[in-house]
């Protein structure tokens, strides 16, 4: 089974296989330019459990359930779940939080990015600036002896919690009417949830096995010279592209994008936030769902940092505003971060740097 | 494509460990180089130092040792 990513075409067909399911979501129902987006999804999720009441962005997303789930499942059948903790927890939630408030401001996550850069959305170019400056950032500080500890083996239940949690708050959530769903806007797009959730476990088990991360991809370029991560970005990339192209969905442009404004900024700004404490995290939104699964009870605090990262985003009016052209009867938006998010940006700029400059590797022995 | 050959993998528990590891290493001629931690060995995805067999000094484990750096395990695959 290790043997079957091994080499990077492969990791490329991977990413392809990625590409062609998240069609399958653009196609079923999901968001323009959302047909997977962790940041977006996790915030939904967070809406939909009414941790916060931005009425256009609630829905519980099987998406999410079926990354860890796939990975959860994968991982025991193939004897790789291993449960672990206690690698400076707190500082992760706080990471977490952080990683969803960049995400917000930008409108998206760094799969997300990808996925509008496919579509021809200039913003998602000027974003990955940011991105990527953050990521080197980060790895800057990981030479500079950053480390947030090791962890260790802890009992295996650790890590069937979140998981089971996920799977029994997705059940719920078709069963009952207990969770809040939009009735238009974002959260109101979404692919049946048959199709959503056995789309994200394929996801998730694949990449438990391909590691992909996208924080991962400019890391083990910039340090490593390794470009294995980044081939499945590359598969993901050109299907999607070819996708977009074939469906006139094909874009290039800065206005007139869905759900994205052109602030450019507080797009690279964003974006710096997500890339610079993924890396501090050990890892992309996406990553941090999949180590999850596999039993990292350090990303599930990470995940729920994000989760409640989604909800301060919302309450607190931190979360970008998308563009809007003008109708007959409303004036056009320009979109963007309010005060408070280009306030909170800034100070988890400064937070970040904080923790990287403070938190150093310990000798062993 | 290049032949595969038998090679020492050096996985560390944190990636700081790692590159700190390719300091002292450097300083202390230790040969070999940081890696992206193989498939083969975990699906973690930190970093590890590679070596060849041929290259490994005779005393790896002594140098190892030396080292103020607690690695987890060396592995022996071919790659």
């Amino acid at each position: 089974m290790t043997k079957l990513f091994d080499a990077k075409w492969k990791l490329f067909l991977s990413g392809a296989i990625f590409g062609l399911l998240a069609m399958l979501l653009a196609i079923m129902g999901n968001p323009g330019n959302m047909a997977i987006c962790i940041t977006c999804f996790v915030r939904d999720m967070a809406g939909a459990m009414k941790l916060h009441s931005a009425e256009a962005v609630q829905y519980f997303r099987p998406e999410i359930v079926g990354f860890i789930l796939g990975s959860f499942l994968i991982s025991i059948a193939t004897k790789e779940y291993k449960a672990t903790a206690g690698s400076s927890p707190l500082i992760r939630f706080l990471l977490g939080m952080m990683m969803m408030i960049g995400a917000l401001v930008f409108l998206g996550c760094p799969l997300r990015m990808l996925i509008r850069m496919s579509a021809g959305d200039l913003n998602a170019y000027v974003g990955l600036i940011g991105f990527a400056g953050g990521v080197l950032t980060g790895t800057f500080f990981l030479k500079k002896g950053f480390s947030l500890g090791r962890n260790y083996e802890t009992s295996r239940a650790n890590g069937y919690i979140l998981p089971i949690l996920l799977v029994f708050l997705l059940i719920l959530s078709v069963t009952t009417t207990l969770f809040a769903v939009s009735e238009s806007g974002p959260g109101s797009f979404h692919a049946p949830v048959a199709v959503a959730l056995t789309a994200a476990i394929i996801i998730g088990a694949i990449a438990q096995k391909n590691r992909t991360c996208f924080a991962g991809s400019i890391r083990d370029l910039a340090l490593l010279k390794d470009a294995s991560l980044i081939s499945v970005l590359g598969g993901l990339f050109v299907v999607m592209l070819v996708y977009n192209i074939a469906t006139g969905n094909f874009h290039l442009s800065f206005t007139g994008q869905p759900i994205a404004h052109a602030q450019h900024l507080w797009n690279i700004l964003g974006l710096y936030v997500v890339g610079f404490s993924a890396v501090l995290a050990g890892g992309c939104p996406f990553r941090q769902l999949i180590l999850t699964g596999q039993g990292s009870c350090d990303s599930a605090v990470t995940f729920l940092g994000m989760l409640i990262g989604a909800a301060i985003a919302h309450n607190f009016g931190l979360a970008s505003a998308a563009a809007k052209a003008a109708t007959e009867t409303d004036p056009a938006v320009a979109g963007g971060p309010s005060i408070y998010g280009k306030v909170a940006v800034i100070l988890c700029i400064i937070v970040l740097f904080i923790i990287a400059c403070t938190q150093k590797r310990r000798t062993a022995k | 494509m290049r032949a595969k050959e038998t090679c020492y993998v050096i996985a560390f528990h944190t990636t700081a460990d790692a590159i700190a590891f390719e300091k002292m290493a450097g300083e202390a001629g230790f040969p070999g180089r940081l890696i992206p931690l193989p498939r083969a060995i975990s699906a973690g995805c930190g970093m590890s130092w590679k070596l060849t067999k041929k290259e490994a000094p005779e005393q790896m484990q002594e140098l190892l040792d030396s080292f103020e750096i607690e690695y987890e395990e060396v592995y022996e695959l071919q790659l």
